[in-house]
């Protein structure tokens, strides 16, 4: 009895800290954000004004903006899921160096967004990489400059948000191809099943697991990871082109100081995530 | 006849359709070339990095050539000895926070269950999906009113708080894994629970500790948005926020910018290929077993 006792006021102790931290720092600004939500304020003073704060949001224009640029780069996830599938699939054929491949195809993963941003910055630069390929391919006078333009601005930065989350997903699904029965596969193959017949009835139905945490890592990296690639590469433009939610809480709040709008953006924001953070809880706990 | 000869692992069916030895050893090759394809369109990075830096700024406009320059005056543009020093001193502080409070939280949610414990553990796991940016207005004012953006104190606290959800779900997890008996034993021993803890758990917890540390050690180092807002003095900045922030300024010359890439991807290329075990262990965690 009194070892129970003694053991649940260990583990209350030992969780403690934790627990404070979590609170302290993610807990109570959760709260305040609500509150602030309701509010004119600018970082020091701030004033009730209730809920038509919120109607006042949903009409500003930027909002809507961000909020379709988030919406358009999800256009991006199923080549950033389709990609790694096959670079995956590749290297689970274990080809000679396989593992040095592996290896290189991994190492992108460590390098900050900040940096891969910087290199993306100068592949599509006018007198970047992007177009050297261009013309050294025969099209000697065309020339793009996409980060230049409100209209191709956010498909650049599309493509390079896919290179960015190739290592991670491709890294996911080769774990998941490791625990794949070989022998199932050759009974297959024994059977007179083709190659995509196998890929496609096997390996596909088995990697299901890891091909929606994929997909939940991807979209949550989308709305909440984009900042660094934005804030190299474009700045959140031309005009507000590139503006993702994230980078609207951050424009708003520090470069227009309105920090009652930008917590209300951030609201928004975490109800997004929130929702697809849930698939994600579920999907790990339906596996426990 | 003669199928029955082969070993089985390369020609495994007596089906005739596919004739067995040449389209596979061309396939192979195909193979091959697809991963030197994709090898390339990885590396492309580090390329650009290291033939951007070794050109001088005339030299990067013009196209052509080849020098040292940019690398020979690269502290005199960037701070990178200072901008190192407070990466790796933001970076480690945050790690050790991040293990001292998920550590023993991931073993009491595993080991030592008390009223509410599942309940607190979810929300405390729920706590992983919070982007920052959905807290930020209200963490930065409070950080900004407890005077921790002067120093290094206010990014440590935030990386820590925004790391510790994760850690205690991993060593949670871990934990699970451990079986009773092993710590009852030792505390039955007299260990007591903080004894139990320093010379029986922490051991156990090795494989544990090292993912948590590898993988935080990569999103620190990389991160831009806690370092840009919570380190008000310049002079203090990490090295990801001072890129950044030239690059966003386009005053500087890109070859150096190209050198200072360089340098700040290293430490975590390293960490990344001598830790790569972990790396995965960490991300596929909750999934793969």
């Amino acid at each position: 009895m009194t070892l129970k006792r003694r053991r649940q006021l260990a583990g209350v102790v030992f969780a403690l800290p934790a627990i404070a931290l979590v609170v302290c720092f993610i807990g109570i600004p959760i709260g305040q954000a609500i509150y602030y939500s309701f509010t004119e304020w600018n970082g020091l003073t701030s004033t009730w004004i209730g809920p038509s704060t919120w109607t006042q949001a949903f009409h500003n224009t930027n909002l809507w903006t961000a909020l379709r640029n988030n919406g358009l780069l999800l256009l991006s996830v199923p080549f950033a899921l389709g990609l790694p599938l096959c670079i995956a699939v590749l290297l689970h054929q274990r080809v000679a160096g396989w593992r040095i491949f592996r290896s290189i195809y991994f190492l992108p993963t460590a390098i900050s967004w900040v940096v891969l941003g910087l290199v993306a910055e100068r592949f599509f630069a006018y007198q970047g990489t992007l177009n050297s390929i261009i013309h050294a391919i025969g099209f000697s006078h065309t020339s793009t400059n996409m980060l230049g333009y409100e209209s191709e601005a956010l498909i650049a930065l599309g493509i390079t948000f896919v290179f960015t989350m190739i290592g991670t997903n491709t890294m996911l699904f080769l774990t998941g191809l490791a625990t794949l029965d070989p022998s199932l596969e050759e009974a297959a193959r024994i059977d007179g099943a083709g190659r995509w017949r196998i890929f496609r009835s096997i390996t596909l139905p088995h990697l299901s697991r890891f091909i929606q945490l994929a997909f939940v890592m991807t979209v949550i990296a989308l709305f909440s990871a984009l900042f660094s690639l934005i804030f190299v590469m474009t700045g959140g433009g031309p005009g507000y082109a590139t503006t993702t939610m994230e980078f609207l809480i951050y424009e708003t709040g520090f470069n227009q100081g309105d920090f009652g709008t930008a917590a209300l953006y951030g609201l928004i924001l975490f109800v997004i995530t929130g929702i697809v953070g849930v698939v994600q809880l579920r999907l790990i706990g339906s596996n426990e | 006849m003669t199928t029955l000869l082969t070993p089985p692992t390369e020609s495994p069916t007596p089906n005739p359709t596919p004739p067995v030895k040449k389209p596979r050893r061309v396939g192979r090759w195909v193979l091959f070339g697809a991963m030197i394809v994709v090898a390339i369109v990885m590396l492309y990075p580090f390329w650009v990095m290291i033939i951007t830096s070794l050109k001088s700024e005339s030299q990067f406009l013009s196209g052509g050539g080849f020098s040292w320059l940019s690398w020979s005056s690269l502290t005199s543009v960037i701070p990178i000895g200072q901008e190192v020093l407070s990466s790796t001193i933001v970076c480690s502080a945050s790690i050790l926070i991040i293990l001292c409070v998920g550590l023993p939280a991931g073993f009491a949610f595993a080991k030592l269950r008390f009223r509410m414990s599942t309940v607190v553990f979810l929300v405390i796991v729920s706590a992983m999906m919070v982007p920052l940016q959905a807290i930020l207005m209200p963490e930065f004012v409070n950080v900004t009113r407890l005077h921790l953006t002067g120093g290094y104190l206010g990014a440590i606290i935030v990386y820590a708080s925004l790391g510790t959800p994760f850690s205690v779900f991993l060593f949670t997890t871990y934990f699970r894994g451990v079986p009773d008996e092993l710590i009852e034993a030792g505390i039955v021993d007299g260990l007591g629970y903080f004894g139990a803890l320093w010379r029986l758990v922490l051991p156990i917890a090795v494989p544990a500790i090292a993912t948590v540390t590898v993988l935080q050690f990569i999103q620190i180092w990389d991160d831009l948005l806690v370092g840009l807002l919570f380190i008000q003095n310049t002079s203090e900045r990490p090295i990801t926020v001072g890129l950044a922030v030239l690059a966003a300024g386009r005053t500087t010359s890109i070859p150096q910018l190209m050198a200072g890439s360089l340098i700040s991807a290293l430490p975590a290329m390293l960490v990344y290929l001598g830790f790569q075990r972990y790396l995965v262990k960490g991300l596929t965690m909750g999934i793969d077993r």
